[in-house]
């Protein structure tokens, strides 16, 4: 290997990165500010610093390989039983290499995003270059004098390294956090253009057209890696859920929120020029709040299950979001003329409005999430008092309020642009009710016998007023988001027979007018597909209403019943590598009739360099219908005897096959803006060329193709893990709802509730409070001396007084007013009415020929 | 592979440096050139012709989904009469700018043509 100093070269190649994007924002600004011809210069400094960029990620992945532990970051992050490609993951395992990795990402959007724009929206150029260039700028900042990547030991070097979180030694973290910050770096394209925009003025619809394939590009990355999250969660955690609600997943999904009402919105603003300020708006709260979660999760602010270690980091975040939103206020107040909208609302009844609806739930959703998430920090700063927002609140109020959202999902595509009457919105929703009721009254009729009664059992987050609306919502919420679901996918089928059917009437096969349709309207019909996808994962999220869960401890040879199920403990086994010990317990599935129907092996794994924090890893045998997820907690290895839980998850399949089908329908509406703008910059050119798109599309077909491996290689495995050792058994629906709301206070998983945490101190407490509960004492008051024991954060959810009521309170208020601005406003617009641009084309054969000129240009955008 | 891996992780990282250093020299010899001011400032001045093309594209969008959602049964023919009267203004609007902004392109073209055919007697 070469005698290099790499820690020192290393910084160096930083400390370049600095001085090349300073270099670059400065010409770039002179290329905006009157001196065009400094603009090529802009670009191939763009071209520099993202290749200085690369030589630093580079470099320490070179360090990794060759275990440089000289260098903190790879002491911390790696050690030498490390197979190479964990040493490749490590890159992001931890603070320092995980803003490298981020800068690195969006060096690559930089890269892309530059050579793209060459010879397109050359006045917004120079300030996108400018823009880029500062936010890389800020991670060069971040890196040299927060966390460097390439700091030394002061003192002694180690001779091996502490190794990787076993956590994070599985195949999702190699796709779930490249593709995730994919997403979240994404924004940074789209948000460059709209300064570029604000800063020239250039405010029509240029600049929303530049932005829309790159916001489709980091949303599409952003949605794939919220799911792959899930997916690591789901079979990395072994809790049995996909989701938590823990800050660092609330950081990703609240960008996704606004972001997804921003692509909706700006259709409005393509369309009719209207909603400027918004979308504005939208795209900056997108960006911002990618810079926001960050903040959250890397400062230390916040308690996660995955945050990472309380650092200074989070002041240089402090400061520049500070500057970020008196920049924004500023070009906002002195380009607000400029955004004036060039048309208003026709009708409440119309498209536009369906997607205001949709803002307006995806804002609310957003508002909720913010709130809660930040609660524990506001109370603590408010009241000096620690509290904590567990799943049970946000699965309480979010689940209405995607069933609304799921519901205008499926109203959208209905109504018409500008205004749609009453009787024509009529006729066409009734076949999507129609589906929906049927659904609702076969579920109701046959549901229970199927497994999938319409109500469930109540369960209250408040012994209060709130607590008991909230139950009864969430007990009647699987029946309504079945029939919901069903009303959007009749909604969706009825779109494409609506378009089939006009195409059919001018002489096309059936065949034939699905592929005209789809392929001349891949953006509006790539929309519907997604929102397909949106349905199938909301049959899975529902699903999760109708879990069974069972634990018992069995002898080799024995058997357990678990709904349709006979599971049966074959034989543990060891098996070990240089990195770990991994000890397995072979399970066989039997069906009703005792034959044989699939085999798990739920295991443990020790890692040489933590064997303090076994991981217990999962297994998992899924089929449509539903998963058998099966968890080994204890064996003993003299008897072997083992302790399992098992649980029954109905339909979670459909999450990922949901996923997939967004991901598809994605690229389809992305495709045709790739070749569209390609078409634009040389029409007669046909000879393949490389597109944003196929970018997107590679890279599509590489995480498809890692997702199927990663599929592949869990049905070989069949593994993941947990942190817990113990085991979970509940009786019944007092026990459920009073465990749901104590945290387990073992100090290793402080976030999980007494129902699903399974360590041995969550199983005392749960005995101790069973007997406490059997002497007849209130359930109330054991959560209240539980309070008084252990402090407010104990609790799962706050209580539903005083303070803490505000953590609903706000955000029902905010989108209550929310709301009724919106009606006053669309009413007002309305009685306004518009006033048509006018034409100067006024003579009567100038207009014949304006005329013709249109019908020509129609017909040929009918053959293109 | 894990034998491999280093080596390439150099390899990648010294051409890397070159191309950095090489975009970075280009970077600075463009900065001081001149040659380029003509080029550059032609090129913004078909900007804004671009925009009206980006509209009138968009709006041929817009009348061409209409009469989609009309076909469809989603408009009444009433309403698809007066929308449809609004967008095809618009669009004519729009062709007569680029007409306008065509003007003086129109003209250069036909000088330079009249001054060639003239030169070729």
């Amino acid at each position: 290997m070469p005698a290099l100093d790499i820690p020192f070269f290393g910084t160096l190649v930083l400390c370049l990165i600095l001085i090349s994007a300073s270099y670059t924002m400065a010409v770039a600004m002179g290329a905006g500010q009157g001196r065009p011809h400094l603009l090529p210069s802009a670009r191939w400094g763009t071209y520099a610093t993202c290749a200085l960029v690369l030589v630093a990620i580079l470099v320490l992945a070179y360090a990794f390989q060759v275990h440089d532990f000289r260098i903190r970051y790879v002491a911390r992050y790696s050690d030498r039983s490390m197979p190479w490609w964990y040493l490749v993951t490590s890159l992001w395992g931890g603070q320092d290499g995980s803003l490298l990795w981020w800068s690195f990402l969006l060096s690559g959007y930089t890269f892309f995003a530059v050579r793209w724009l060459r010879g397109r929206y050359t006045e917004l150029q120079p300030w996108v270059i400018a823009t880029l260039m500062s936010i890389l700028l800020f991670f060069a900042i971040l890196m040299l004098f927060a966390a460097n990547p390439f700091a030394t030991y002061i003192r002694t070097t180690p001779g091996d390294g502490e190794g990787l979180n076993p956590l994070l030694q599985n195949y999702w973290m190699a796709i779930h956090p490249p593709v995730l910050y994919m997403g979240f770096v994404g924004w940074s394209v789209p948000f460059a253009i709209l300064v570029a925009a604000m800063v020239t003025g250039r405010l029509g619809n240029e600049w929303v057209r530049a932005a829309r394939l790159w916001s489709m590009i980091a949303w599409t990355f952003l949605s794939i890696g919220l799911l792959l999250g899930c997916l690591w969660s789901y079979e990395e955690l072994g809790w049995g859920g996909y989701w938590a609600w823990d800050p660092v997943e609330n950081a990703s999904f609240m960008p996704w929120l606004v972001g997804t009402a921003y692509l909706h919105s700006v259709l409005i603003q393509e369309r009719r020029q209207m909603m400027k300020v918004w979308n504005v708006f939208l795209l900056f709260l997108t960006f911002f709040l990618t810079i926001f979660g960050t903040f959250l999760t890397r400062s230390g602010l916040i308690a996660s299950v995955h945050s990472f270690a309380r650092s200074d980091i989070g002041q240089y975040f402090v400061w520049y979001m500070a500057f970020l939103l008196i920049a924004f206020a500023a070009l906002m107040i002195w380009r607000l003329p400029k955004l004036k909208a060039d048309n208003e609302i026709e009708s409440l009844v119309s498209r536009e409005f369906a997607f205001l609806l949709n803002n307006w739930v995806l804002l609310g959703m957003m508002v909720f999430v913010l709130i809660a998430t930040t609660f524990p920090l506001l109370s603590q700063w408010v009241r000096g008092e620690e509290v904590t927002v567990g799943p049970g609140f946000y699965n309480k109020w979010m689940v209405p309020l995607g069933i609304v959202l799921l519901f205008l999902a499926g109203l959208g595509p209905l109504v018409a642009w500008r205004k749609a009457t009453g009787s024509k919105l009529l006729r066409a929703m009734a076949f999507p009710i129609g589906v929906g009721l049927a659904v609702a009254l076969l579920q109701a009729l046959f549901g229970a016998r199927l497994g999938y009664p319409s109500v469930v059992e109540p369960t209250e987050i408040y012994d209060t007023g709130t607590g008991t609306v909230l139950a009864w919502m969430s007990a009647i919420a699987p029946g309504v988001s079945f029939a919901t679901c069903a009303f959007v996918l009749a909604s969706v089928g009825q779109e494409f027979w609506r378009g089939m059917r006009v195409r059919m009437r001018k002489g096309e096969g059936a065949g034939k007018a699905l592929v005209n349709l789809v392929s001349k309207g891949r953006r509006r019909y790539g929309g519907y597909i997604v929102h397909v996808g949106i349905v199938f994962m909301f049959i899975g999220f529902t699903g999760a209403a109708y879990d069974v869960e069972q634990e018992s401890a069995l002898r080799p040879g024995e058997t357990m019943d678990i709904g349709n199920h006979v599971v049966r403990y074959d034989q543990p086994r060891m098996e070990t590598d240089p990195n770990k010990r991994m000890i397995f317990t072979d399970m066989t599935l039997l069906d009703e009739s005792g034959n044989e129907d699939g085999q798990v092996a739920p295991g443990k794994f020790i890692y040489r360099t933590h064997p303090q924090m076994p991981t217990t890893e999962v297994a998992i045998r899924s089929r449509p219908a539903e998963d058998v997820y099966v968890i080994m907690s204890t064996v003993d290895p003299s008897t072997q005897r083992g302790t399992f839980r098992i649980i029954i998850r109905p339909l979670v399949a459909w999450i990922w096959i949901g996923g997939l089908v967004l991901l598809f329908g994605a690229l389809l509406g992305m495709w045709p803006t790739g070749r569209e703008l390609l078409r634009e910059e040389a029409p007669r050119i046909r000879r393949f060329r490389f597109s944003p798109a196929t970018a997107v599309v590679g890279l599509a077909i590489v995480i498809a193709t890692m997702i199927a491996w990663a599929g592949v290689a869990s049905a070989q495995n069949d593994s993941s893990s947990s942190l817990h050792a113990g085991s979970v058994v509940i009786n019944d629906p007092v026990e459920r709802q009073l465990f749901g709301r104590l945290l387990c206070q073992c100090g290793d998983c402080a976030r999980l509730p007494l129902d699903t945490c399974a360590c041995g101190w969550a199983d005392e407490k749960r005995i101790e409070v069973r007997e406490r509960l059997s002497a007849g004492e209130e359930p109330t008051r054991i959560q209240e001396s539980y309070r008084a024991q252990y402090g407010a954060a104990a609790l799962a959810i706050p209580s539903d007084e005083g303070l803490d009521r505000a953590l609903w309170a706000v955000p029902i208020a905010a989108m209550v007013v929310a709301i009724g601005f919106i009606v006053v406003l669309g009413r007002r617009w309305q009685r306004r009415g518009v006033a048509p641009r006018a034409s100067t084309a006024s003579d009567a054969s100038e207009k014949l020929e304006y005329d013709t000129r249109l019908d020509a240009e129609l017909d040929r955008l009918e053959e293109s | 592979m894990a034998d491999y891996l280093p080596w390439l992780f150099v390899i990648g990282a010294a051409l890397a440096v070159i191309a950095a250093l090489g975009s970075l020299w280009l970077s600075l010899s463009l900065a001081f050139s001149d040659e380029l001011v003509g080029g550059a400032r032609a090129q913004l001045t078909t900007d804004a012709r671009r925009g009206l093309l980006t509209e009138k594209e968009n709006l041929l969008q817009e009348i061409r989904d209409i009469a989609f959602e009309h076909d469809a049964g989603k408009l009444s023919d009433a309403d698809y009469e007066e929308i449809n009267a609004k967008l095809r203004a618009q669009a004519r609007h729009v062709l007569h700018e680029l007409d306008i902004g065509a003007g003086p392109f129109r003209d250069e073209a036909e000088a330079l043509i009249a001054e060639r055919l003239s030169d070729e007697g």
